[in-house]
């Protein structure tokens, strides 16, 4: 049987198969052993609760899902009380996504975080698309990002994953800056600008207007994004973007990335992760080749 | 809740825009409750991406059946299989009508909002409860079955008018201790407009878009005022069924 076993900064993955936050929960804890996963991400947090976006927040389009919660948590006080001990429950590593709209409020969230066990590691949301001051707006400056960074490695010994926007002309800046104030790995891609508007009424489907667009349809975005950053940092990469199956997530390994996160996909077929780690292991065994010979052996 | 790949075991043709399938399955069956709702999917089509929910239509001897209209191409193409196809299921989801005994209940439908009660009759017969249910379409094709008071908009079939005209006259008349009510929003707007004038318990069941399904990505939330603040909340996973008093109509 292929050895699925990697290292994403300190933490041992027994395979590469993660999930994207925001996309699950402990829910489908009734579905499959979510043990079985490499990690599990949570849905981002913020230091106070957010209510999120005015609904309509979904709309599926022809090759993807365009939506606009606006970061909807219940704050890091009722995440810690209510959610936290139900994830430690899982023999898995523990990702929490983190959001905040200063570097001091991401720095107090993590410093509380810090003091909770069964954390491994924490996911700097610095790119989402449907929030204003705790969005992208913090990913697309290189010189913001080394800040936070390097503040937030001075705070905490646990991995600290950077989840970047491919929102952006030059995102190999923004990965170089993020690995030199200390990131232990990056996550890319967070969910691209997207739009959709009903004829009959001529609003736009969501009700932001302008919202995050996943799905198959921003596969080859992600693939050329984690292709483009794996050439130019050292730090493992999780890669994610549309990815739907074994071969999806094989292009993405063979592209740069160390692991994968599978997202909207989890919405249509609640087992794919685990249908995806076996399908890893059948085509190491298949072809003969060693997980970490196949990171990023584009040819 | 559980996710299976289940074959079609029966599928009833009602007409030009409706249709039943039918699943067996003991342990899906025997988790069933009025008015949850499943998720199902043609695993063989990419589009459309998301699993379409579906009220629980009736289930009898392990087996669940959805009542499904014709709207889009998920209904088409679920329209189009045939019984021994196999169509992917995740549910029971959401919480359904709360239920009550020895009640005068009345219960509303329009349309496709017609899907999640004849389970729900079911259990409430079984529990002693006077039932009076009214039933509105807009041509003689909406209209399901015969042991309802029926209203359509084009006089077709039973009476010419809304459903909402009809619960109406009904209340000044008659005396109900709780009204269900399913069916497209402007509908449930007006039954929570007369409920409010009789003063009568309404729960509504809601559909909306939904991504997850199971409460995870807080994408089908709805506006709900909860102690005097308005709060979002999720249709999957808070619902489907609310409180009709307490939900923030769309204009």
């Amino acid at each position: 049987m292929a050895d699925l076993k990697i290292k994403i900064g300190k933490m041992l993955w027994k395979n590469p198969v993660t999930v994207a936050s925001g996309t699950f929960g402990l829910e489908y804890a009734e579905l499959f052993d979510i043990s079985q996963l490499g990690a599990i991400v949570t849905k981002t947090i913020t230091l106070l609760p957010k209510p999120g976006n005015e609904p309509p927040r979904l709309a599926e389009t022809e090759a993807g899902l365009l939506n606009s919660i606006g970061l909807q948590n219940p704050g890091l006080e009722n995440f810690i009380k209510n959610d936290l001990s139900e994830y430690q429950k899982f023999d898995t590593n523990i990702i929490v996504s983190i959001a905040g709209s200063s570097i001091s409020e991401f720095g107090e969230v993590i410093q509380e975080l810090d003091r909770q066990p069964e954390i491994d590691g924490y996911e700097i949301n610095i790119s989402c698309p449907n929030v204003e001051n705790e969005g992208i707006a913090f990913g697309t400056d290189k010189g913001i990002v080394h800040n936070l960074i390097s503040h937030l490695r001075k705070i905490t010994n646990r991995t600290i994953i950077v989840k970047l926007t491919p929102n952006i002309t030059f995102i190999e800046e923004i990965a170089i800056s993020a690995e030199k104030a200390g990131a232990d790995a990056l996550s890319l891609i967070n969910t691209v600008y997207g739009m959709a508007i009903d004829i009959e009424t001529r609003k736009p489907k969501i009700k932001n207007g302008i919202a995050g667009y996943s799905g198959i349809g921003i596969k080859p975005i992600a693939l050329q994004n984690v292709y483009k950053v794996a050439k130019v940092v050292k730090i493992p990469i999780i890669g994610m973007g549309g990815i739907r199956n074994t071969n999806d997530a094989l292009e993405f390994i063979i592209a740069g990335a160390s692991a994968i996160a599978v997202g909207t996909q989890n919405f249509v077929n609640p087992l794919i992760c685990l249908e995806i780690i076996q399908g890893l292991e059948k085509y190491l065994d298949e072809q003969k080749i060693q997980y970490n010979d196949l990171i990023g052996s584009v040819r | 809740m559980l996710y299976k790949l289940l074959p079609i075991v029966e599928k009833e043709i009602i007409n030009n825009k409706y249709f039943i399938l039918t699943f067996s399955n003991y342990d899906m069956a025997g988790q069933c409750y009025p008015g949850q709702f499943f998720r199902l999917k043609n695993p063989q089509q990419n589009f459309p991406i998301l699993p379409r929910p579906f009220s629980i239509h009736n289930v009898y001897e392990n087996k669940v059946s959805f009542l499904i209209k014709k709207v889009g191409t998920a209904t088409i193409q679920f329209s189009a299989m045939k019984v021994g196809q196999k169509i992917a299921l995740l549910g029971p989801l959401g919480n359904g009508f709360t239920l009550h005994q020895n009640k005068k209940i009345l219960i509303v439908s329009g349309g496709i909002g017609y899907a999640p009660f004849p389970f729900l009759v079911g259990k409430l017969n079984q529990m002693k409860n006077e039932i009076f249910f009214f039933h509105g379409g807009k041509t003689a094709e909406d209209i399901f079955s015969n042991d309802v008071i029926d209203f359509t908009e084009d006089g077709s079939i039973g009476e010419e008018g809304l459903v909402t005209d009809g619960i109406e006259q009904f209340l000044q008349k008659n005396q109900v201790d709780v009204v269900y009510a399913c069916g497209p929003q402007m509908m449930l707007k007006k039954v929570t407009e007369i409920c409010k004038q009789f003063n009568i318990d309404l729960q509504v069941s809601l559909e909306t878009i939904m991504a997850c399904g199971i409460g995870v990505c807080c994408g089908c939330t709805i506006r709900i005022i909860e102690n005097g603040k308005m709060v979002y909340k999720k249709v999957c996973k808070d619902g489907t069924v609310f409180d009709g008093y307490k939900v923030v109509w769309n204009e």
